[in-house]
């Protein structure tokens, strides 16, 4: 038990430092051929929304919400042009449910004081109610509730002050009473939602993000183990019988396997991150039933209700999850072709297999008998232990990205590190932390405080680079701008040894594919900045005000001040190239205009 | 008299009343004798349960006796651990002298339904026919009634200690449900399972009930003792309400009107009459209450309880205890694989379940599930949680004192349960009554011969008047009265009649003083 601690408490600790899923990066290194508007309406919605401050009032999940909700309303697509290759998958729609079952980090079981245990030597951890000895009744572990409640709030659930348990009537040899006691009519948490991104490995067609609403999560207990002995003996290990579970239930929304597998594996991440389970899928800490269905796919405002659907049952992998769909999506649509129909039965899949297996059928099918359990009263939540556990939560992986690119030294806007977090599966994150640490490098620390270094690169990867990648056919990964180009460049610009212009000028040429470096460029181009003298404006300011007294009239009496940037651009214009700066040639009109 | 003494007459009786089938397993004479001379051997004065005989209806769980509940897939069952109450009785010095026979699980009310063979009722009024003796808790009756011991315990789900005690003449109490602990009862229907004393006095059980009536932590259902000192200030409320110094004060007494159903015997209801005529000789006030939900809480009863049972009992599998049919007993591989080699042989523990259980086990079951079936659940199972709840509402609306479950924990809210208890929706003025008394069961017991005639809806009928009470957890007692009608045959052939007073929850003291008094009038007219 002691070891066994150990390696948990260590695991949770890799966990918190890690920003993103390794993994979803990983994957990502399989570069990806797609092209989106989304920086375009990045850009365009910064002119209508004030970014809201990333405070410790707004929850980070909240702003998500509000912003996804907004993107909704506009009516943009979340489908691409990219349509699949299957002429099958065009016609046919899938959609999944997930259940997903978690072991609760817990010392006790759900109803007896016994200890709960994972590699224990077999009915070692056994209370007389685990086993259903006659006489013996459950006893609520109280504390197994925090791990619970744990879940359901980084699931964002709406958490109910009253719930009940229930019993769930089937003959199983894992099942000792009978029964499994979970809550059906009066679950603890209902109402909540998972949203996942790219780097999560969401499906292209889901990009750059989508909202799993979640239906309920309910607490339960766990049956016992299963060792087949062929032909006929079943060895059982009572000491699972009765760990605490949840029962995370997910509405049927999900269209891509890829999707559904970064479902569950996005929610093992958040549990694991606010401790609520310990092991994972490999270790039997989560395993996942799903609901697949196929339909016809429904036109623009056409309404076609789900296919009849099949249960898919025990799944303990990511792959296994995608591979089940995968196999079942295919053989429903199959049938449908065929002119045959989908009977509603549970089928098991293998890993490694190609087809999904029938192991029950409809005329097989269990009523379940949901009686409420008379010897449990309702369990009731106070207040008090949900503020105490919101306020001690761990923060979860998003959050954490959030904060941390809200703090220095990057102190980006919400919205900005949203683009950032959401697009390239993470890969312009990667791009983005990069770049400010060179800059960390390559400036002191007050040059780069005063310059909001920061902030300024996060300009210049989501909106420079962005509007260039927008208005190409290049995409993210094959574009040329490395980090230390745009390093370089900037630390220049900062340094004001080049103008604003001359920056974006240099962008864009190693964008379109200059080989140069950026310090030969400008030496080869002549682009550093040589400052004009004060005269030099003053003359050139002078010269201008002369030349159009009605647009001076127009600014000093009627008061338009936005003309005055007119004659700033006439400066621009005139000055010597790479050598005049936007913001002294403006002071200099002002000064004259005694603006 | 020395406990030795005690336990070689209740050993004697034993004997003589071997046949009568009262117990499934006996303690050994030499056993007994060796544990009554040790409590003699103590000089100091012990409680008054030290020493004395009490009997275990055979689904409470034991570690020295198996524990079978009647039935054949738990007939070699041994518990490693002894129940609450068990533990509570040998810890007032009591000796355990066995375990009594029942109806399987609970499941009966005639005492017939055992693996071990059918319990005989000591009074023979039916001549060559031995009558029913009632049941569940059929066996712990006759123990008492026949003085194999001092006292014995049963439990009652829908009348199963009231209706033997009825039955076999004698004290059958069924307390407020969750006063004693349920911690090592084999659950039959465990939202009405009550453990329950039979005595053959009311003072005897009153000791008993004193010795278990504790909170145990072991059992969910068990009283905290917040609740515990809530209902005492209920009944402390009623009793300072009283003006009365004597003991027993003069109670209002309820009389159900709508407990009178046609198939009530004339010696029943007769035997009724005397008896509240008694009561009203005390200088207690007679009142007619309205509880019109009374048919529709039988119908209630038989929804929950079945469904209650085809739960509890689906543990019983003979996979880790009880009676395992030879052979294999598992889904034989996918379906339809094996052919239609029946249909059976699919089904895991069809074979241990089918030859484990006994035919009303089975009949409940069955029953119980369908209840709760998807189709069937909103019509029955949810219709009779509702039909429960009217139950208990028009309970409240008859008692003087209001249910300290329902009541806030406030006083002002215990004031208001106080004021609006009593106002029954007939319109009646006034208070509510304190107790309401009536007949325990509709008839006398019957020949055990005629009952294989009867179908079994007509047996559920027998438990009209007890059934009530269980619904709602409310505290009742069986009292023996002596037979008032001597105009028929029947009225002739028995000599006594149950009478069953029914109080508010947490009002067990109360039901007992009533009782007593009821007792001491009947001992003072036969003197």
């Amino acid at each position: 038990m002691q070891s066994t601690t150990k390696l948990l408490h260590d695991s949770s600790e890799t966990h918190r430092a890690v920003f993103i899923c390794h993994s979803c990066l990983r994957t990502s290194a399989v570069r990806r051929n797609v092209r989106r508007s989304f920086f375009n309406s990045a850009i365009a919605r910064e002119e209508h929304i004030a970014p809201p401050e990333l405070g410790a009032t707004v929850p980070f999940r909240k702003l998500l919400k509000d912003e996804l909700k907004r993107q909704k309303l506009r009516g943009e697509s979340k489908k691409s042009k990219h349509a699949p290759a299957n002429r099958l998958l065009e016609k046919w729609e899938l959609t999944v449910g997930i259940e997903i079952h978690v072991e609760l980090n817990t010392a006790k079981k759900l109803f007896s004081t016994a200890a709960t245990s994972t590699n224990q030597p077999p009915n070692t951890h056994v209370a007389h109610f685990d086993a259903a000895i006659p006489g013996t009744q459950p006893q609520f572990q109280k504390e197994t509730l925090i791990p619970a409640l744990r879940a359901a709030l980084a699931l964002n659930c709406t958490i109910h002050r009253k719930s009940a348990f229930d019993r769930k009537h089937y003959f199983y040899q894992d099942q000792p009473a009978g029964y499994q006691i979970t809550q059906y009519y009066e679950p603890f948490a209902t109402s909540g939602s998972v949203v996942l991104y790219p780097h999560d490995g969401i499906a292209e067609l889901d990009h750059p993000s989508i909202t799993i609403p979640i239906k309920q999560v309910q607490m339960e207990q766990d049956t016992a183990k299963t060792l087949h002995q062929p032909p006929s003996t079943h060895l059982l290990d009572f000491n699972r019988v009765s760990h605490p579970l949840v029962e995370i239930i997910t509405e049927p929304v999900i269209h891509h396997p890829a999707t559904a597998a970064a479902c569950v594996r996005k929610i093992q991440s958040l549990l694991r991150a606010v401790d609520a389970c310990t092991l994972g899928m490999e270790l039997g800490g989560l395993r996942a039933d799903v609901n697949v269905s196929v339909r016809p796919r429904p036109q623009l405002g056409q309404e076609i209700a789900l296919g009849q659907r099949t249960e898919i049952k025990n799944l303990s992998s990511f792959k296994a999850v995608e591979g089940a769909i995968i196999a079942e999506r295919d053989r429903q649509i199959e049938v449908l072709e065929a002119g045959g129909s989908i009977d509603g039965e549970t089928r098991g899949w293998t890993l490694g297999g190609t087809q999904t297996t029938m192991l029950r059928g409809k005329e097989g099918e269990v009523d379940y008998r949901y009686m409420p359990d008379p010897d449990i009263p309702p369990l009731l939540i106070g207040n008090d232990l949900l503020h105490h556990l919101q306020m001690t939560m761990l923060n979860l992986p998003d959050d954490l990205v959030m904060s941390k690119l809200a703090s220095t030294p990057y102190g980006l806007s919400v919205l900005d590190a949203i683009v950032l977090v959401a697009t390239e599966d993470g890969d312009r994150l990667e791009y983005y932390m990069e770049l400010v640490t060179q800059l960390q490098g390559l400036l002191s620390a007050e040059e780069f405080t005063k310059a909001r270094a920061g902030k300024l690169a996060g300009n210049w990867v989501l909106h420079e680079l962005g509007s260039l990648l927008a208005t190409s056919d290049i995409s993210w990964h094959d574009q040329p701008v490395k980090e230390t180009h745009l390093a370089s460049i900037l630390v220049r610009l900062i340094r004001r040894e080049i103008t604003s212009k001359t920056s974006k000028q240099l962008l864009a040429m190693i964008f379109n594919g200059d080989p140069r470096p950026v310090e030969k460029i400008i030496e080869d181009e002549n682009l550093s900045l040589r400052p004009m003298s004060k005269e030099e404006y003053l003359s050139l300011a002078q010269n201008l005000i002369a030349e159009n007294g009605d647009m001076v009239r127009a600014i000093t009496e009627k008061n338009q001040k936005g003309k005055i940037m007119w004659f700033v651009g006439q400066m621009m214009r005139q000055g010597e190239e790479g050598r005049m700066e936007a913001d002294k040639a403006k002071k200099v009109l002002e000064e004259l205009m005694e603006l | 008299m020395s406990s030795l003494r005690h336990v070689q007459r209740c050993l004697a009786n034993a004997q003589a009343h071997h046949g009568l089938n009262a117990f499934i397993s006996l303690a050994d004479r030499s056993f007994l004798e060796a544990a009554a001379q040790k409590v003699d051997s103590i000089r100091e004065p012990g409680g008054p349960l030290n020493g004395k005989l009490i009997a275990v209806k055979d689904n409470i769980c034991t570690s020295d006796f198996p524990t079978t509940a009647a039935s054949y897939i738990l007939k070699n069952f041994n518990s490693s651990y002894d129940a609450t109450v068990v533990r509570r009785l040998r810890e007032s010095g009591a000796i355990i002298t066995g375990k009594t026979n029942l109806d399987e699980f609970g499941m009966g009310s005639h005492s017939t339904f055992s693996h071990f063979g059918s319990v005989k009722n000591p009074h023979n009024h039916h001549a060559q026919q031995p009558p029913s003796a009632g049941g569940s808790s059929g066996g712990s009756a006759v123990a008492v009634a026949t003085s194999q011991c001092w006292a014995s315990l049963g439990t009652d789900t829908g009348g199963s200690v009231r209706l033997p005690a009825a039955y076999t003449g004698t004290i059958g109490f069924k307390p407020s449900y969750g006063l004693l602990s349920r911690h090592g009862v084999l659950a039959y229907a465990n939202s009405l399972d009550t453990v329950g004393i039979l005595a053959r006095t009311v003072s005897t059980t009153r000791s008993v009930f004193a010795a278990l009536n504790a909170h145990d932590p072991k059992d969910p259902t068990s009283l905290p003792p917040s609740t515990r000192s809530r209902i005492a200030a209920t009944t402390t409320t009623t009793a300072s309400s009283s003006s009365s110094a004597q003991s027993p004060r003069s109670l209002r007494i309820g009389i159900p009107t709508h407990y009178n159903p046609t198939e009530l015997s004339p010696s029943i209801r007769t035997t009724w009459h005397a008896t509240l005529a008694r009561l009203h000789a005390l200088g207690h006030t007679l009142h007619a209450v309205s509880l019109p939900s009374t048919p529709a809480a039988l119908a209630a009863y038989y929804v929950l309880a079945p469904a209650e049972a085809s739960s509890n009992l689906a543990k019983y599998d003979g996979v880790r205890y009880g009676t395992r049919a030879a052979g294999p007993d598992a889904r034989g591989g996918a379906p339809g694989a094996e052919g239609q080699r029946g249909a059976e042989a699919e089904v895991l523990y069809a074979r241990t379940r089918g030859e484990g259980f006994g035919p009303e086990v089975k009949r409940r079951i069955v029953l119980g599930a369908y209840g709760l079936s998807k189709g069937a659940r909103g019509n029955y199972f949810l219709q009779a949680q509702r039909v429960r709840r009217r139950v208990q509402e028009e309970f409240d609306t008859v008692f003087r004192v209001g249910n300290p479950l329902r009541m806030g924990v406030g006083p002002g809210e215990l004031h208001g349960g106080l004021q609006t208890a009593g106002q029954g929706k007939d319109g009646r003025e006034g208070e509510g009554v304190d107790v309401l008394v009536c007949p325990t069961a509709p008839g006398l017991p019957p020949a055990l011969d005629t009952l294989r005639e009867r179908n079994p809806v007509d047996a559920y009928t027998n438990d009209v008047f007890t059934v009530p009470a269980s619904l709602v957890g409310l505290p009742a007692v069986s009292v023996p009265v002596p037979n008032a009608d001597n105009s028929s045959a029947e009225g002739e052939a028995f000599p006594f009649v149950g009478m069953q007073i029914i109080g508010q929850f947490g009002s067990d003291d109360l039901v007992l003083d009533v009782a007593q008094a009821l007792e001491e009038q009947i001992v003072n007219d036969r003197a």
